[in-house]
């Protein structure tokens, strides 16, 4: 019931609101009002002719005005024309615009190794062209030079690496030998690539060389082949340098640090020396198919070929092929090729015999060669260059010291003596002459070391001495020209000094290398001057080694360690290693004290004026070198055994030395050393008390004048130290024998009456010339003496010799009118106590005050000096 | 803590001074001692050895042995040549010497006997140093080589023939003369360090063979000693003073003049001739040219206590702990029971290797592992303990009894706990065969 009335509500309501509007049939609906007009209208537009230049603008084209896009479309097209114009066309553009190569790098090469298998000969090569000439230059010397990573050029080459194998295993023979010829390259430019596909790599060499019927037609692209196979080969380290890469990972490390966890790189090589096993056999098949040709006729490509294959071989370090030696040599046809091929055969069999055990008949076919090779240098070849050879000898000559443990009977004689005449007749700097050395030390010391006995057989003993004997000459001919050279032949005699072999009569012969007199006084130094600090150390090293060190070598070291050149540090190092060889029993104790003797007086003070003393002189001078030096010596010997027995030995010939008027520095180290050795009551003989009495009186004048007494000076200033240092040596002298002051004091006296008695201490004199100024310093250095508190005690005693003096200088005053300054009879008035009448004044103000002061000083030294007398009369 | 003992001996006849370290008393002094450096060991703690300084001309050398309680020699040795230094291992069982002519002298202490002598150096050798655990024997030579040898190989007569050197490794870098070495603790993984006349001092590893560091010295140094820690060592040159070497230390913040070269202390005038380290008391000891052994403590730099040895320079300086015998409380003991034991001290080394008694099987020996009881263990030899163990193995003694009455007693208990585990086992069976039984009963009659 519902539902009818809802219905019939319905249809009423529709009757008002929807009026139905009646269509009639055939016609289209109006579009409603609020439609979008979907309809596109368009119109074709013709043009002419394109404009080039407008739509290129800015984009890098090549000659013919292809850009780079289609450049790279065309590599892959039908026509070999085409392509090979492409490939051009890139060139021109790489070189004209070589940014675009950076940026585009990823694509060109992407699309350029497809090309890499080209069945067309000229395409590859004009792509191989392309990419040495063009393309790796860019890509690789670019990245490493604006420091982009380096892994950048990994990606590049492994791009073309999948691509190069492909062809390497193509059908056609040309495009296999090509692609050795791109992978060639590709090592060139990234060596690591190698190793990354090494296995592969020689794996595809192998299958190429075993299809021999292609060498002798194609022996240009073999040598390509076998050149890129050289170039791997070369990039395989040998066992030495892994040892040596493991060497500088250690020295890095700091002490106690825990092992790093490097991997080890050796391990990777491993697979690859397995792989190269393999590969030697096919190489020395592939020799053998090249006999024949070398006999009829030997061109040049063909030797090429050889060289190649065999510096493969010897990379590889295994093999057999020296059968074939031998026809070599025979053929006998003069030719620098047939000897480099022979030395170069001759290497490795020397490599690989450490191996095999070769027959014995081969192995001195081998031998005679190795002998005729190393005679004929020194015969007659002057036709193939000099240095050629010598760069082929020194190859051949570090297998002699195997050789020679190896062989036995007559051989051994025969190498050794070619050796020798090799060694002898070379020339100092050259490359044999250290390969000669190297194989000397061998022979000599790494053998001996090995079996650790002294069973050595007396013919190689013989030899080595001739070796030997020769190397001081070898040091001199070598002179400061070659200083590598010099430090192996240096190295040399160390490590033969190290193991006892070093003859004491070779001391003559190395004298040279340090300095020789010439006639008359003149030095004629040696190298060993000129050397670099390193190279002067270790010949000073071989010193200690000597078993006696002679006194004619000490002489010519000492003449070095005189010269100027030499640096302080290695003359202290010289004495340093001289009195350790003493202390060891190498010199004999008069030598080695004449020696030192001889370093310190004649060592060359300059400037010999003490005084003034400046800034600038201070810097130039190297007189605090000759203290240190003093110093050194003076303490090696009191090291140098029995004091008592030194000083005798010493006391002769210082005073021999010192009588000799030396400048007074070193007068003054001599005296040091004297004392250095003396004891309280002095050794000094009676008679060298009296002629030591006469030289001390000269130099102390000497000093008193050198030094002159400053007016107003402090306890710490620069002349009171300097006088210090000079004064020192003699106040300890008369402190130890009151007799030598004495006598001094009476030289003294006697020298300024100018008597006759007094000329021989006039001769000792050597700055202070004159009456008047030997008259100052002497009382100046009475002054000194009694400002010293132990001499002054001891000169209480010499009342009379001191009243003697001014005795004497006021007589002299008296007679002649000498210039003597008051100060100085003031002064010694004032000490002598005796009693003169001042009688002229030159500089009346210094005089007063100077008087005030010796009255001061007189006033407490007659105190003390009563007190001194009084105890004197008590004590008798 | 256990107090030590300062020993020093001259390269003039000064005798052996012994002092204690903490309260710097004087002991005895042992007379007649005139030791070359490195000749002065002691062996074992139980008595003092000392190579003697000769004459060049002296044809054979000497070796003087002391023991603590008298002050006179006691035993005189003449071996083959003059003998510089002198090492024995740290139990005293074996006594090892280096001669002028390079070679090395290996003596068995207890018999006396020359056990090996071998060419180890082309020249004299200088110095001679055991590891800590005694393995290895580092020797210096005055041809500048440093060698390593391991005992082991040394004995072995199979390996010598068959190796081409004795020794293990062959440091050949220092141009002059080796004064001094030291090894640091570890055994054969340790560093040494080895000072020469060439003014450098070298730090080796033993265990890669490799020169790990060089240190180059403003004077030549005559003597080192390591840090305790081996974070320094010291080294004494004859310039007077005691540089501080960085091992693991850091030295870079030290703006030296000298690379690897912390500092130094200095008041020596002359030589510094000798060093030791005391890691009891942690003070470094130096003995110098003029015959004084300074005390420092190596923190502050500054020195503690001065000892007065000799006139002459200080050759050697050891560091011991104070042996029994020196302990004042028994020393009037000791010198009673000496005199009742007679001589206690082995007989003199030989000169030359005995090949009559190479039969003998090669003796070793461990004479008093403890030296709190020195008194009553004496040295025995591997004879007298074979002897002995023969003895046990034909009439058995108590110690034997007992160890049977052990092991019977051992095995009764395991015996026991057998039968219990079968009984459990049997228990086991016969349950389930009950089970069994009476499971299958059931069935059938459920059926």
């Amino acid at each position: 019931m519902a539902k009818s009335k809802g219905s019939s509500k319905k249809q009423q309501k529709r009757g008002i609101d929807f009026k139905k509007i009646k269509r009639k049939m055939g016609r289209k609906l109006p579009p409603p009002k609020n439609t979008t007009n979907t309809e596109i209208k368009s119109k074709a537009i013709v043009l002419p002719e394109q404009s080039v230049a407008s739509e290129k603008a800015g984009l890098a084209v090549s000659k013919k005005g292809l850009t780079l896009k289609e450049l790279l479309q065309h590599t892959s097209h039908h026509n070999a024309k085409v392509r090979k114009d492409a490939l051009m066309g890139m060139k021109d553009l790489f070189l004209k615009y070589p940014e675009e190569l950076k940026l585009h790098r990823y694509a060109v090469i992407e699309k350029l190794r497809e090309r890499i298998s080209d069945d067309d000969k000229t395409v590859r090569e004009n792509l191989y062209q392309l990419l040495k000439s063009v393309i790796f230059p860019v890509i690789f010397y670019k990245q490493s030079k604006s420091c982009l990573l380096l892994d950048n050029q990994g990606p590049v080459i492994s791009l073309m690496m999948a691509y190069i194998f492909n062809a390497m295993t193509h059908l056609a023979i040309d495009v296999r030998l090509m692609a050795f010829k791109f992978f060639d390259l590709a090592v060139q430019y990234h060596p690591p690539s190698f190793f990354s596909y090494a296995e592969k790599i020689l794996q595809n060499y192998e299958d190429i060389l075993w299809k021999n019927q292609f060498y002798l037609e194609d022996k240009g692209k073999l040598k390509n082949a076998l050149a890129g196979l050289v170039r791997c080969l070369v990039l395989l380290p040998s066992s030495k340098e892994v040892n040596l890469l493991e060497k500088n990972v250690h020295e890095q490390k700091i002490l106690h640090a825990f092992e790093p966890d490097v991997p080890i790189v050796s391990a990777e090589y491993s697979v690859i020396i397995k792989k190269l096993k393999d590969i030697v056999p096919v190489l020395v098949n592939c020799f053998q198919d090249f006999l024949p040709i070398v006999h009829d006729s030997l061109d040049a490509q063909s030797f090429d070929c050889m060289l190649s294959i065999l510096r493969s071989i010897d990379l590889a370090k295994l093999l057999s092929v020296f059968p074939l030696c031998p026809t070599h040599r025979l053929s006998g046809k003069d030719d620098d090729r047939y000897v480099i091929l022979n030395i170069a055969i001759t290497e490795i069999f020397m490599h690989l015999s450490e191996w095999i055990c070769p027959p014995a008949d081969l192995f001195e076919k081998f031998l005679a060669f190795v002998e005729y090779v190393l005679l004929e240098k020194s015969c007659s070849y002057v036709r193939s260059g000099k240095t050629v050879r010598e760069k082929q000898i020194s190859t051949l000559i570090p297998f002699i010291p195997k050789l020679v443990s190896r062989v036995l009977g007559n051989w051994k004689h025969r190498l050794l003596l070619a050796f020798t005449k090799t060694f002898q007749d070379c020339s100092p700097e050259s490359s044999v002459k250290l390969a000669c050395l190297a194989a000397i030390e061998e022979m000599i010391i790494s053998r001996k070391d090995l079996l650790c006995t002294d069973v050595s057989d007396s013919e190689l003993f013989d030899y080595q001495i001739t070796w030997i004997r020769e190397l001081p000459t070898l040091l001199v001919l070598l002179g400061d020209k070659h200083p590598s050279s010099s430090q192996v032949v240096l190295h040399l005699l160390l490590r033969l000094g190290q193991h006892s072999l070093l003859y004491d009569e070779m001391q003559c012969l190395l004298k040279e290398f340090y300095s020789t007199y010439q006639d008359e006084g003149n030095i004629c130094y040696g190298p060993f001057l000129r050397f670099a600090r390193d190279s002067q150390e270790l010949s000073i090293c071989c010193l200690y080694y000597f078993s006696q060190l002679d006194s004619n070598l000490l002489k010519s070291i000492a003449s070095c360690c005189l010269s100027h050149e030499l640096d302080s540090f290695m003359l202290f190092r010289i004495i340093e290693v001289l009195h350790s060889a003493y202390k060891a029993g190498h010199i004999q104790i008069s030598d080695q004290i004449s020696f030192f003797i001889t370093l310190v007086s004649r060592f060359k003070v300059f400037p010999e004026n003490i005084f003034p003393a400046t800034e600038s002189n201070m810097k130039t001078s190297n007189r605090g070198t000759f203290k240190s030096l003093t110093n050194v010596v003076c303490s090696c010997l009191s090291q140098m055994g029995d004091n008592s027995i030194v000083f005798v030995i010493l006391e002769k010939v210082i005073l021999e030395q010192i009588s000799l008027k030396p400048p007074l520095d070193n007068s003054c180290a001599m005296l040091r050393m004297l004392i250095a050795l003396d004891t309280k009551p002095t050794r000094l003989s009676e008679r060298s008390i009296c002629s030591l009495s006469d030289v001390l009186s000269a130099y102390l004048i000497d000093v008193a004048h050198c030094v002159p007494e400053d007016g107003d000076e402090g306890a710490g200033s620069i002349h009171e130290q300097t006088r210090c240092y000079y004064l020192l040596p003699c106040f300890f002298l008369f402190d130890r024998s009151h007799k030598l002051l004495n006598l001094v004091l009476n030289v003294m006296g006697s020298s300024i009456n100018g008597s006759s008695a007094s000329l021989l201490s006039g001769y000792h004199i050597r700055y202070a010339k004159g009456n008047s100024s030997r008259i100052n310093a002497t009382v100046s250095v009475l002054l000194w003496m009694q400002r010293d508190a132990k001499v002054q005690q001891i000169l209480y005693s010499f009342k009379e010799e001191i009243d003697h003096i001014s005795r004497s200088i006021c007589s002299l005053q008296s007679s002649e009118e000498i210039n003597v300054s008051n100060k100085f009879i003031t002064s010694v008035e004032g000490y002598g106590y005796c009693g003169y009448s001042i009688s002229q004044s030159i500089n009346r103000g210094e005089l007063e005050r100077l008087h005030n002061k010796v009255a001061d000083n007189c006033e407490i030294r007659t105190q003390e000096r009563r007190t001194a007398l009084m105890v004197n009369e008590e004590l008798p | 803590m256990e107090e030590e003992i300062v020993i020093a001996s001259s390269s003039i006849d000064g005798g052996i001074g012994c002092w204690d370290l903490q309260t710097g008393t004087e002991n005895l002094r042992y007379k007649s001692c005139a030791s070359p450096p490195h000749g002065l060991t002691s062996v074992g703690r139980r008595f003092l050895a000392s190579s003697q300084l000769q004459d060049a001309k002296a044809a054979s050398g000497a070796i003087l042995y002391w023991s603590w309680s008298r002050p006179q020699v006691e035993v005189k040795c003449f071996p083959e040549e003059p003998i510089k230094p002198l090492v024995a291992n740290s139990e005293g069982t074996y006594l090892v010497g280096g001669g002028l002519s390079g070679n090395i002298y290996f003596w068995e202490v207890a018999t006396g006997r020359l056990l090996k002598k071998w060419r180890a150096h082309y020249r004299a050798v200088t110095c001679l140093v055991f590891t800590d655990d005694d393995s290895l024997l580092v020797s210096g030579s005055e041809d500048g080589s440093v060698r390593v040898w391991p005992l082991l190989m040394i004995f072995d007569d199979h390996q010598m023939e068959q190796a081409s050197q004795l020794y293990e490794h062959s440091f050949q870098e220092h141009t002059l003369r080796v004064t001094d070495i030291v090894t640091g603790y570890g055994g054969g993984n340790a560093i040494i360090i080895s000072a020469s006349e060439d003014r450098t001092c070298k730090v080796w590893s033993l265990s890669k063979g490799i020169l790990l560091r060089n240190i180059v010295f403003p004077s030549i140094i005559d003597s080192i000693t390591l840090d305790p820690g081996e974070h320094v060592f010291y080294a004494g040159g004859r310039d007077g003073k005691i540089h501080i070497g960085a091992l693991s230390a850091d030295s870079s913040s030290i703006k030296s003049h000298w690379l690897h070269i912390i500092g130094s202390l200095s008041s020596h005038s002359k030589t510094v001739t000798c060093l030791a380290y005391s890691t009891n008391g942690n003070v470094l000891l130096s003995g110098s040219e003029d015959g004084m052994i300074r005390v420092w403590d190596p923190k502050t730099h500054n020195m503690v206590r001065v000892f007065r040895h000799a006139k002459g320079p200080v050759s050697n300086i050891h560091v011991l702990k104070r042996p029994a015998y020196l302990n004042p409380r028994m020393l009037s003991n000791v010198q009673v029971s000496s005199r009742r034991h007679g001589l206690s001290l082995p007989p003199p080394l030989s000169k030359y290797i005995n090949t009559m008694d190479e039969k003998v099987v090669g003796a070793v020996v461990n004479l008093q592992a403890t030296c709190n009881n020195p008194l009553d263990a004496s040295c025995t030899s591997s004879q007298v303990i074979s002897c002995q163990i023969k003895e046990l193995q034909q009439q058995g003694s108590a110690a034997a009894a007992e160890m049977e009455v052990e092991k019977l007693k051992l095995d009764s208990t395991q015996a026991m706990q057998m039968l219990q585990r079968w009984k459990k086992m049997y228990d086991n069976l016969h349950e389930f065969c009950v089970d069994e039984l009476l499971e299958g009963d059931h069935v059938k009659s459920a059926n």
